[in-house]
């Protein structure tokens, strides 16, 4: 039995550490409903695109080891670049979970009066089992509601790379979609990690700015 | 054949003075020795991918978390990696220093570098990267440190070509 994705992202969003940090899908409806769901707290970076989801949040858990990486991703994206999986595998950081919404269909392009367009894990593809055989040391295909309260707690207490995918049934909410764009959303997601981690990413230098003040006087 | 040693020493030199502290890459023929000497830097983290597009993401990923990230590839994957520094940068603006090796420049002598080196500089046009394309080993170093520089700038990738005195001692 397949699970509700507007509702399984609303327990995500209660259940996500305070401190953690979100690399999210930019477009379509697990972004738009992840938005609604945290009310655009600006620790998520809805940043990624097909492809490329999983690793970007694979660079930024590097980046940042000390602290908790959550991605959200799809199917179709996750079927793209399959290669992230093999860095994933390779690199195992311990604070990186990756959440996959897996509906086995192109949902986000609409549909017509033969149905959704399917995506290979409709058929015969097992992503958590692939995401296994390139490494990924905790791996998990989740088909029912219990099941998946019990991986976040899992995930959220402990520091082990993984790879949750999540079986979700096909179907939109009415959410709106987000008014923002990546540049927006970049910047959104960069001044918070500046404050967060009382580091300097980009603009004037800190020490350019007090260079600046040093000249007023 | 591999980069000469004493570009091997202008790279590294060049990546540590762009205070570049994350590195992914590819490794080719040519750079081969840059990765080993990178991976072994205990100043630069080195994350190894099996496709630029990948190692792509992940530096501007790096980015995002403070990295000063370099993507250290062949000029092929420049075209693998196109899709994702379209979707992130063109997109969003996310700089990474892209360092590449220029097969098919004058003077490649394998017939499967040539369409490399058709490719790359109109596909890095495209993109609208800046590059320069370093064929004397003295302007090595700095060129990076101007790659880097402006990619921080203009936040959004530049790239360094390397070719012609770096790899051939003819």
């Amino acid at each position: 039995m397949a699970l509700d994705r507007y509702e399984w992202l609303g327990r995500l969003a209660g259940r996500i550490p305070d401190d953690a940090l979100v690399m999210s899908t930019y477009i379509g409806a697990v972004s738009f409903e992840w938005a609604h769901h945290t009310e655009e707290h600006h620790r998520s970076a809805h940043l990624g695109q097909m492809g490329d989801v999983i690793g970007l949040a694979l660079g930024l858990a590097l980046a940042l080891p000390h602290r908790k990486v959550v991605c959200l991703d799809g199917d179709g994206s996750v079927l793209m670049e399959l290669g992230q999986l093999v860095a994933m595998g390779e690199q195992q950081p311990g604070n990186l979970v990756v959440f996959v919404v897996d509906n086995g269909v192109y949902e986000s392009i609409g549909w017509s009066s033969q149905g959704r367009r399917p995506t290979a894990t409709a058929g015969r593809v097992d992503l958590a089992a692939i995401a296994a055989g390139c490494g990924v040391p905790y791996t998990v295909d989740v088909t029912a509601e219990d099941e998946l309260d019990a991986e976040m707690e899992l995930a959220f207490s402990r520091d082990v790379c993984s790879f949750i995918n999540v079986r979700t049934r096909p179907g939109h909410s009415h959410v709106r979609p987000r008014r923002t764009d990546g540049i927006e959303d970049k910047y959104r997601f960069v001044r918070y990690v500046e404050r967060l981690e009382g580091i300097w990413i980009t603009g004037v230098p800190p020490q350019d700015i007090a260079l600046m003040k040093g000249r007023e006087h | 054949m591999a980069m000469t040693a004493a570009a091997l020493d202008a790279a590294h030199d060049g990546l540590r003075a762009a205070g570049i502290d994350f590195v992914s890459g590819l490794p080719d023929g040519w750079q081969r020795p840059l990765h080993e000497r990178v991976e072994l830097d205990p100043e630069i983290r080195y994350v190894p991918v099996c496709n630029e597009g990948v190692g792509f993401s992940i530096c501007a990923g790096a980015w995002l978390g403070g990295k000063k990230p370099a993507l250290i590839m062949e000029n092929s994957g420049i075209r693998v990696a196109s899709e994702y520094i379209a979707r992130i940068s063109l997109g969003t603006g996310v700089p990474v220093t892209l360092l590449c090796s220029y097969r098919g420049d004058v003077g490649e002598t394998e017939h499967w570098g040539i369409p490399h080196g058709i490719v790359a500089e109109p596909l890095l046009q495209a993109l609208r990267i800046k590059y320069l394309i370093v064929r004397h080993v003295e302007d090595l170093a700095k060129s990076i440190v101007r790659a880097k520089r402006i990619a921080e700038a203009q936040l959004h990738p530049a790239a360094v070509l390397v070719s012609g005195d770096c790899v051939w001692e003819d």
